[in-house]
């Protein structure tokens, strides 16, 4: 009975680690196979090599944007941009959702002109802000942080209002009044909001990079891509889609680190009780 | 939480109201007494009269007098949910407020809180009317109330951080009273970490920390299992028995109060009223939940509530 017990622990212990290894291991294939059956169609001659390069003219052509230093630059520059817009954005929206979810009047002001502003896609104002601020790096910075606000304001603004009432009345027993409030209980118990929020803004800034970087820019992923479009150079435009594929995934990736790592109870009360400390709940938005 | 359709709506004291309110700190003394606050839109007067300080009883901790609490619904029926509350409760008594669910012992109790307003009558700490809530009276609330984002230490210490008390002297602080609950090596979990048994120590520790002048406890043990409430309940004697605090403990469980109180208040159902006080003697303890007394005082508060022998 015991016996069985241990290897019935061992198993399940083993094959656990066997599947989480395996579980990159299949990750690395699919990609694998994806890459070499698209290496196989482009190089068929069903398909005129010019529009789909292969992966290895990618590979290759990004290795030389890289030598001379281009790719970076067109990298840096939209990082540069994105963080900007993203910090003003968030920043704006994380203020004006506390201000309006703890003061009822300035809601009451506010709030139509804010649903009527959220409910126009960001995208169309591209060739607004194009107009207004031309095309350099203002309109771009502009447009991020506008496509940025809207998921964090609202998100902030839902948390800040509905703070628990339990976490209130204990915090208020205790002493807590006024700014302290604030800061000491509403704004963390608004945290799971404010993450959930931010986390979709990632999204809309680089939505908002590339459409305001297709416009016109000196350097950037966007500008890469549109330039590519214009010199023929099919394999130019597909380094600029797998960078912006790869940024985007990076950037979700680092985030759900600095959340475990900082954060570490955000989201783990539910995964605590099924047995599994996995951040995957963050992924479908729980909040 | 009895009846939420009920007090969604009302706006007593909501998390967002008193903390703007002008909450005074514990200096009205010989201020007149006024109303404490509107209840639904609608001012209230307080019961005047020739009632001033002290005149219930000078000793008392905490004086209640024909307090009542009226709810009202969306329809803008009202509903009292306490009624003609007199009561005086000493400095060191452990209270169990008994009653069956829905009797108002919660609100009684978020009343003495200040968490809710009285509809009517007086209602005194030390001679203050209470008018909000305030750390010289620790709640222990029946849903894990630990704020998941801080660490146990940091939840214990929360009082003390709004205090303006030192990092060290929180520090040291939580470690003592960590001790205190009988959880000594936890101060750097978080509270999804815990166990139920543990998250409702700690919340006491919590409670206890800015030595509050009375404990208030709505039915902090009712989520638990048997085992673990009964355990909780061995430790909760234990930590009135070294700290002497003032409890004011609600439950519906007859057995919990006889085995905790040194005095039950058995409320009436609905609107709630006191149909027993009784003060249980002190040279019974430990209350084995076997002895003739025990069931002999099992019976009367059955009685007294209503359910004749049967929980």
């Amino acid at each position: 009975m015991s016996i069985a017990l241990i290897f019935k622990g061992f198993f399940a212990h083993t094959l656990r680690e066997l599947l989480s290894r395996h579980a990159f291991r299949l990750g690395a294939l699919g990609l694998l196979s994806f890459a070499i059956l698209w290496e196989i169609v482009s190089r068929s001659g069903w398909i005129n090599p010019v529009m789909l390069p292969a992966p290895s003219v990618i590979a290759r052509s990004s290795v030389e944007l890289a030598a001379n230093g281009e790719l970076q630059q067109h990298v840096l520059n939209s990082l540069w941009r994105a963080f900007l817009g993203f910090a003003i954005g968030s920043i704006l929206g994380l203020l004006l959702g506390v201000a309006m979810a703890r003061l009822p009047r300035l809601h009451s002001l506010l709030n139509p002109l804010v649903q009527i502003f959220r409910a126009i896609p960001s995208l169309a104002f591209v060739p607004l802000a194009i107009f207004w601020f031309g095309i350099g790096e203002t309109s771009k910075v502009i447009l991020i942080a506008f496509g940025v606000f809207f998921p964090v304001w609202v998100n902030t603004y839902l948390g800040a209002r509905d703070t628990n009432p339990l976490f209130s009345r204990a915090a208020a027993s205790l002493g807590a009044r006024g700014w302290r409030m604030l800061v000491f209980l509403i704004l963390p118990a608004a945290l799971p909001f404010i993450i959930a929020g931010t986390r979709i803004a990632l999204g809309s800034a680089l939505v908002l990079l590339v459409a305001s970087e297709l416009t016109g820019a000196q350097f950037g992923v966007g500008y890469l891509i549109q330039m590519s479009q214009q010199v023929f150079r099919v394999d130019h435009m597909f380094v600029g889609l797998i960078t912006l594929g790869l940024l985007g995934f990076l950037f979700d990736y680092l985030f759900v680190c600095g959340l475990r790592k900082f954060l570490p109870w955000y989201g783990a009360e539910n995964n605590h009780a099924n047995g599994t400390r996995r951040m995957d709940g963050l992924k479908s938005g729980q909040d | 939480m009895k009846f939420p359709f009920l007090t969604a709506k009302t706006k007593d004291f909501p998390g967002s109201e008193f903390e703007r309110s002008n909450c005074p700190r514990r200096d009205n003394e010989g201020q007149a007494i006024v109303p404490i606050r509107s209840v639904g839109g609608k001012r209230i007067e307080a019961a005047e009269g020739t009632l001033h300080r002290g005149s219930l009883d000078a000793g008392a901790l905490i004086e209640c007098r024909e307090l009542a609490h009226v709810y009202h619904t969306r329809l803008g029926e009202e509903i009292a949910a306490v009624r003609d509350i007199t009561l005086s409760i000493d400095a060191g008594e452990f209270v169990c407020l008994l009653g069956p669910s829905g009797c108002g012992k919660t609100t009684l109790l978020n009343m003495v809180a200040g968490f809710l307003a009285p509809s009517a009558g007086k209602l005194r700490l030390n001679g203050d009317d209470i008018r909000c809530p305030a750390p010289d009276r620790g709640v222990v609330f029946q849903d894990y109330s630990l704020f998941p984002w801080l660490t146990v230490e940091a939840n214990i210490a929360y009082g003390l951080l709004m205090a303006g008390v030192s990092a060290k002297r929180r520090k040291a602080a939580a470690t003592e009273l960590l001790e205190l609950v009988g959880l000594p090596h936890i101060g750097a979990q978080y509270p999804f970490e815990l166990s139920g048994g543990m998250k409702q120590r700690v919340a006491i520790a919590r409670a206890l920390a800015t030595d509050p002048a009375v404990l208030l406890m709505d039915e902090p043990f009712a989520a638990l299992d048997a085992m673990t409430r009964e355990s909780l309940q061995r430790q909760l004697l234990d930590i009135w028995a070294r700290t002497r605090k003032t409890v004011l403990f609600v439950t519906h469980n007859i057995g919990e109060a006889i085995f905790l109180a040194s005095r039950v208040i058995v409320l009436s159902a609905r609107p709630g009223r006191i149909v027993e006080d009784i003060r249980l003697p002190e040279n019974f303890r430990p209350r084995k939940r076997t002895s003739p007394e025990f069931n002999r005082l099992y019976e009367r508060l059955a009685k007294a509530i209503g359910v004749e022998g049967t929980e």
